[in-house]
């Protein structure tokens, strides 16, 4: 067999602001194909990118050279495979599984949905991307972690830095000078809440791990939370700015989602149209091979969900969002042992919460200009921007 | 081939055939039956495959392992003494005939 082909002419920033027409050209003309200005194999079919997350042994997410590492000043879980991956991962799921969050946190969900959402103008135009969506993922998250002495603006500026940090594949200086001194601030923080948050455990994922009978190392739990807030921000975010936007240019489906109550449909929807997390990295471990070619050991795959998402072997018109699909098996919250663990609460509070307040406070909101809204990712990916009138 | 039934919440059954070593949860999703979700794909991630064996079926299922006892405790639905994670459950031939019931909801 052959290595697979290779691209020069796909560019980073292609990628970043309209990748879509592209992965529907790979997926029908080369759906494992190397691109040069990624340096990974990218996989664009459903079937292929399941099959890596499925299979850790052969596609590892353990990467030694990440630039994970210096940004979280750790080896993070993301980046561990094994047993080792799962007791970490098992200490801080425990916060994150359907009954804490239905029994336990609904009702402060619901709380801060509605403080923050009761705080928006009514009859002007609101950027629902920076005076929502950001801001109500990061207090939930706050809350869910056990730090909401955190402030708003300290959990989204953490959150970006960190994300900046571990995406710095050139290994520049100066986005590890910026989120070293994030990590500063939250080792503080964490540290000066840390006899509260044993003394009187209060069900937080903090309190969790520091609590339990057989504690993970302290480096890690404070990890697990940099991990969360630098994976449990933006996510929620663009998910609920993404579905804004398609339920509100297609008022048709709108309609009929608040006929049927069907939020929960609209939220899975608008994760498969535009996935929050596009794209993931695996290491092989041995030589195989991908629909038909040789892939290396040491080769790094990259598993692009988005395109998954729009495969046309499991969605009908995929490119399209359409809530009342008959089947919506997505790819968006991952497969294998590290699909999401915050999947649960994000469809909790995204979709049994926030949208529907927001459309029952606001029935007649309205997106006048949807060509202004601007789209923009190719790892994380979302409108940045989202100018509604609310009525 | 090894025959599974699978009960809805509604009682509706689906029966399927599938090979020797699958999961009960791998054999759910490759035919397409509603109320098994097994989103993380098998590896006691997610709760979203969560059963409940027929007691007729309890002994031959065997128990639950720690793991998958904790990974239960984040079910959506009830938990009984019969819950099992339906991807932690291989087909072999002393399973067949197997059936297992659904619950309400998985996620």
């Amino acid at each position: 067999m052959a290595l697979a082909p290779l691209d020069g002419a796909i560019t980073l920033d292609q990628l970043s602001s309209d990748p879509y027409p592209i992965y529907r050209r790979l997926r029908a003309e080369s759906p494992v194909l190397r691109v040069a200005s990624t340096g990974r194999t990218l996989l664009t079919k459903a079937a292929l990118t399941k099959a890596v997350k499925d299979n850790p042994e052969l596609f590892s997410s353990d990467d030694p050279q990440t630039p994970m590492k210096p940004a979280f000043r750790a080896h993070t879980l993301m980046r561990k495979d094994g047993r080792e991956h799962f007791v970490e991962r098992k200490a801080i799921s425990k916060a994150l599984t359907p009954t804490r969050i239905k029994t336990d946190w609904g009702p402060l969900y619901e709380r801060l949905a509605e403080d923050y959402i009761a705080r928006l103008p009514r009859g002007e135009t609101v950027d629902l991307f920076t005076d929502l969506c950001g801001p109500l993922a990061a207090r939930i998250l706050a809350h869910i972690l056990g730090i909401p002495e955190a402030s708003d603006e300290q959990m989204m500026r953490w959150s970006q830095l960190l994300i900046d940090g571990a995406g710095n594949f050139g290994w520049k200086p100066e986005p590890f000078a910026a989120s070293d001194a994030a990590n500063d601030e939250m080792d503080a923080l964490f540290a000066e809440l840390e006899p509260i948050r044993r003394v009187e455990p209060d069900g937080s994922a903090y309190s969790l791990m520091l609590t339990a009978d057989d504690p993970i190392p302290m480096s890690q739990i404070h990890a697990n939370i940099k991990i969360a807030i630098g994976g449990g921000i933006n996510e929620p975010r663009d998910a609920l700015a993404t579905i804004l936007y398609g339920l509100l240019t297609n008022p048709d489906q709108l309609a009929e989602v608040r006929a049927q109550e069907a939020w929960d449909k609209a939220f899975e929807e608008g994760i498969r149209w535009v996935a929050p997390i596009q794209a993931s990295s695996r290491l092989v471990t041995e030589d195989t091979e991908l629909g038909g070619f040789d892939i290396p050991k040491g080769d790094t795959v990259m598993t692009i969900q988005a395109s998954a998402n729009r495969d046309e072997e499991l969605f009908e018109d995929g490119e399209s969002f359409f809530v009342f699909r008959d089947k919506n098996p997505h790819q968006a919250f991952g497969n294998g042992p590290h699909h999401c663990a915050g999947a649960h609460v994000a469809r909790r509070t995204v979709g049994k919460i926030i949208l529907p307040m927001l459309f029952d406070r606001f029935p007649n909101m309205s997106l006048p200009n949807p060509e202004e809204v601007v789209w923009k990712g190719f790892g994380f990916r979302g409108p940045i921007n989202l100018p509604v009138v609310l009525n | 081939m090894i025959r599974v039934t699978y009960v809805a919440h509604d009682g509706a059954e689906t029966v399927i055939e599938a090979e020797e070593g699958t999961s009960v949860m791998q054999a759910a999703v490759s035919n397409d039956v509603d109320g098994i979700v097994g989103e993380c794909g098998g590896s006691m991630m997610c709760a979203t495959c969560h059963c409940y064996v027929d007691e007729a079926w309890e002994a031959k299922t065997g128990q639950r392992s720690d793991d998958e006892d904790e990974m239960l405790e984040g079910a959506a639905s009830e938990v009984t003494g019969r819950s099992r994670l339906s991807c932690q459950i291989k087909l072999d031939p002393s399973l067949d005939g197997l059936v297992v019931h659904l619950p309400e909801e998985q996620l």
